[in-house]
């Protein structure tokens, strides 16, 4: 046990310390795709991306809508001078529609800034029920991740908890299959108010390329309401973490 | 099968494939022996092959050039693969196999299930495998105090979605039923109609955990049906990327221990060295998981990071990994929780037709690196890490056995890949047609893929994931061990339900 101590402090400290400080994602971290121009587009730019992400519309403007992208890069690799990937933790979102490319998109700074705070304004600790409704693993390793000491999310207050009944946030990974549905509602009507739901992964946003299918509802929100997406084919800890503490602000209105 | 071109195509008919089998042989790519048999002599063939010592593999229906029944099976270091015609959707299978053969039991059902391929004598009548009802209990054990636990499929802590069916009086657990069904997406459906190169990213999301692992059986599938070969280099890279995706895998497997013991200190180094594995591959590949990287050809880049670092990288995580497992084989309070739990017999795994570190470490020398070496693992050899106790603790040997030859595969690898340039992908050809099998071996195990192409698309996929031939054995993994053992016997088993379903 003494070996284990001695192990332990020789770490040193690893924990990040976001939201009070940025994190960057390292260069060439491929963390959601960009539009570099958005004019002078192709119509059969559209056939490029295997999830629809990508629409161009009458006037050959296209939008990317990245709550479909499932980060593949094709469109990438086609059109180099239009679409670039960005190496960004911070996708989240709390409308869906913020999602696509050429909307009023959130300024991460401020945005982040303002994170910092609430979670210093946090007078309870927020607690979280994660439930997987069809993901592909992928997305409940980089939860799992958010206990690692780099994230350490318990510094923040937030904490999962095995029961519904006593979690304010409901996390909610894969597009539903048949068999998750019922458990997944269940979950979420036994939960007290006010409730936040976060969906999180391309698959859970939409039902990236796992959905289009007989199997799947597509998305959490064809069955619950979603107050905040986080894109990503899986999204990173700090994408999670990003899109928990937009929904702690979820909380903070309802309660108000 | 016709496999137009035709890559290394054999004619012969194996000395070691047992005289009295029934089928008749056809050609075939390197690897894999192909027979065609009456649909009335398959259940008598499987028997042959059965007692000759195969694995059961996987069955499934085939539709190029037109409907067949495909079973295969592993024996001699080969993929038999026996098929027999099957001319319509509900065509009736002569004969169950999963009735005698515990291996068959899972897949026979999910064909019937999703496909409408009934052996006849298949009992229909069961409440369907594939698509549970998490409120059915239906708890067989009686005595005194005996209650019946539906353990999921939502679970305390952040898990993937599965359930277990626990009949336990408090201690021991005379019946357990897994249920790892909650999350079929139809995967193999979404592969269908698009073009290799999109295809892949399907792969890569089946189970996102083993995606490099995934899209390389895929990838070799593929490159199989078509005659193609990719660059050495992309090769390499191949073996990169996928042994960075087994030690992070292995590492999850330990620290999840840890965690189970409440091993603190333990439990957070593992975190640790896990992080930083992802990271690596994030930086190697744009994504933790190693996505976008592996595909039909070869690879898309030539990793992100200068080679001398990455070796540096390897080096220093060895060091710490070293101490670590030191540490943690030293721990007695951690390595008595592991040892004698969750004990299975050679025999029982063999039965089961079980693959990765959970037969190894039931003393089954099975690796598809080794058994059937593809890509640079040809040319890179394995040394297959085994153990005989068949216990949680065999397990964990055998998965710091493996992150050991991991470390030293990379190294062989990063070397070959400073030495000489070279390409990094072939074209593949425009509007290809053909069908075989691609493999590689997952964290979890080997995983088997075989794609049919028309055209230059996908026209079939068939998927045999090593969670889902691993996990009907947990059934089976409480002879002496108590209800508290549960979570230590589950994450030596170390397997996704997302592959488990696709």
């Amino acid at each position: 046990m003494l070996g284990w101590l001695v192990r332990g402090l020789r770490g040193g400290r690893v924990t990040t310390g976001y939201p009070a400080r940025p994190e960057l994602a390292p260069a060439g971290f491929q963390g959601r795709v960009e539009v570099l121009d958005a004019t002078g587009a192709d119509r059969l730019l559209e056939t490029v991306c295997p999830t629809g992400a990508i629409a161009v519309d009458a006037d050959a403007r296209v939008r990317l809508d990245r709550g479909r992208c499932i980060l593949c890069g094709a469109c990438v690799r086609v059109e180099p001078e239009r679409f670039a990937f960005a190496a960004r933790y911070e996708t989240a979102s709390r409308r869906r529609s913020a999602l696509v490319s050429g909307a009023a998109g959130d300024d991460v700074e401020p945005l982040r800034r303002s994170l910092a705070e609430r979670v210093r304004a946090l007078r309870r600790s927020v607690h979280i029920r994660h439930v997987d409704a069809g993901s592909d693993g992928a997305e409940e390793w980089e939860i799992q991740a958010l206990f690692n000491p780099y994230y350490d999310v318990q510094r923040l207050g937030l904490f999962f908890t095995p029961s519904p009944r006593h979690a304010d946030v409901l996390l909610v990974t894969g597009g539903v299959t048949e068999p998750m549905r019922a458990p997944l509602e269940r979950a979420w009507r036994v939960m007290p108010e006010p409730k936040a739901v976060v969906a999180v992964g391309t698959d859970a946003c939409s039902g990236g390329l796992a959905g289009g299918g007989p199997h799947t509802l597509g998305g959490v929100d064809a069955l619950l309401p979603v107050d905040v997406y986080v894109p990503g084919s899986p999204p990173a800890p700090i994408a999670i973490l990003h899109g928990l503490l937009l929904a702690v602000g979820v909380l903070a209105e309802d309660a108000a | 099968m016709t496999t137009e071109p035709a890559p290394n195509l054999s004619r012969d008919r194996p000395d070691w494939l047992p005289p009295e089998f029934p089928g008749v042989l056809e050609p075939a790519p390197r690897g894999e022996v192909r027979l065609m048999i009456a649909g009335s002599a398959f259940s008598a063939g499987a028997r042959i092959l059965h007692a000759a010592g195969a694995r059961f593999v996987t069955i499934f229906a085939a539709r190029r050039p037109e409907r067949w029944v495909i079973a295969v099976f592993a024996l001699r270091g080969h993929l038999v693969v026996v098929r027999a015609p099957a001319p319509e959707d509900s065509v009736a299978l002569h004969g169950s196999l999963g009735a005698w053969w515990p291996a068959a039991r899972w897949p026979e059902r999910a064909l019937a299930e999703h496909r409408g391929v009934v052996p006849t004598d298949l009992d229909v009548s069961r409440p369907p495998l594939t698509a549970p009802d998490p409120d059915r209990v239906d708890g067989r054990v009686r005595g005194p105090d005996v209650f019946a636990i539906p353990y999921g499929p939502i679970r305390s802590g952040v898990f993937e979605a599965i359930q277990f069916l626990i009949e336990t009086g408090g201690e021991d657990v005379p019946r357990l039923q897994t249920r790892p069904f909650f999350k079929h997406r139809g995967m193999a459906d979404r592969f269908l109609g698009l073009v290799p190169d999109q295809a892949v990213h399907v792969a890569e999301r089946v189970a996102g955990i083993a995606g490099v692992a995934y899209a390389t059986a895929f990838s070799q599938a593929v490159e199989r049906a078509l005659g193609v070969e990719p660059p050495a280099r992309a090769q390499r890279w191949r073996a990169v990327v996928a042994e960075v995706e087994r030690l992070a895998n292995h590492l999850d497997v330990v620290a999840k221990e840890a965690e189970t013991t409440a091993l603190f200190v333990g439990q957070a180094r593992f975190q640790i060295l896990k992080e930083n594995v992802l990271r690596l591959q994030a930086a190697l590949t744009g994504s933790r998981f190693g996505r976008g990287m592996v595909v039909p050809g070869g690879v898309r880049r030539d990793g992100g990071v200068d080679l001398g670092a990455l070796l540096r990288a390897v080096d220093s995580f060895e060091r710490e990994l070293r101490r670590d497992r030191r540490l943690f084989l030293g721990t007695a309070s951690m390595t008595d929780r592991l040892i004698g739990a969750g004990h299975l017999e050679r025999a029982l795994v063999e039965e089961y037709g079980a693959v990765g570190p959970l037969a190894r470490g039931s003393g089954l020398s099975t690796d598809a690196r080794h058994e059937r070496p593809y890509g640079d693992y040809r040319r890179l050899g394995l040394e297959v890490m085994t153990a005989s106790a068949g216990d949680a603790m065999a397990r964990i040997e055998v998965r710091f056995g493996e992150m050991s030859e991991s470390l030293r595969i990379l190294r062989q690898a990063i070397d070959h890949l400073r030495r000489r340039d070279g390409e990094l992908a072939v074209e593949l050809p425009p509007r290809g047609t053909g069908a075989a099998f691609g493999w590689a071996e997952a964290p979890q195990g080997e995983l088997v893929v075989w794609v049919e192409l028309e055209d230059g698309v996908v026209g079939n996929v068939h998927l045999a994931d090593p969670s889902l031939r691993n996990w009907a054995l947990f059934d089976h993994a409480f002879p002496k061990d108590v209800l508290t053992d549960f979570a230590f016997i589950e994450h030596s088993f170390g397997l996704t339900p997302a592959g488990a379903d696709g």
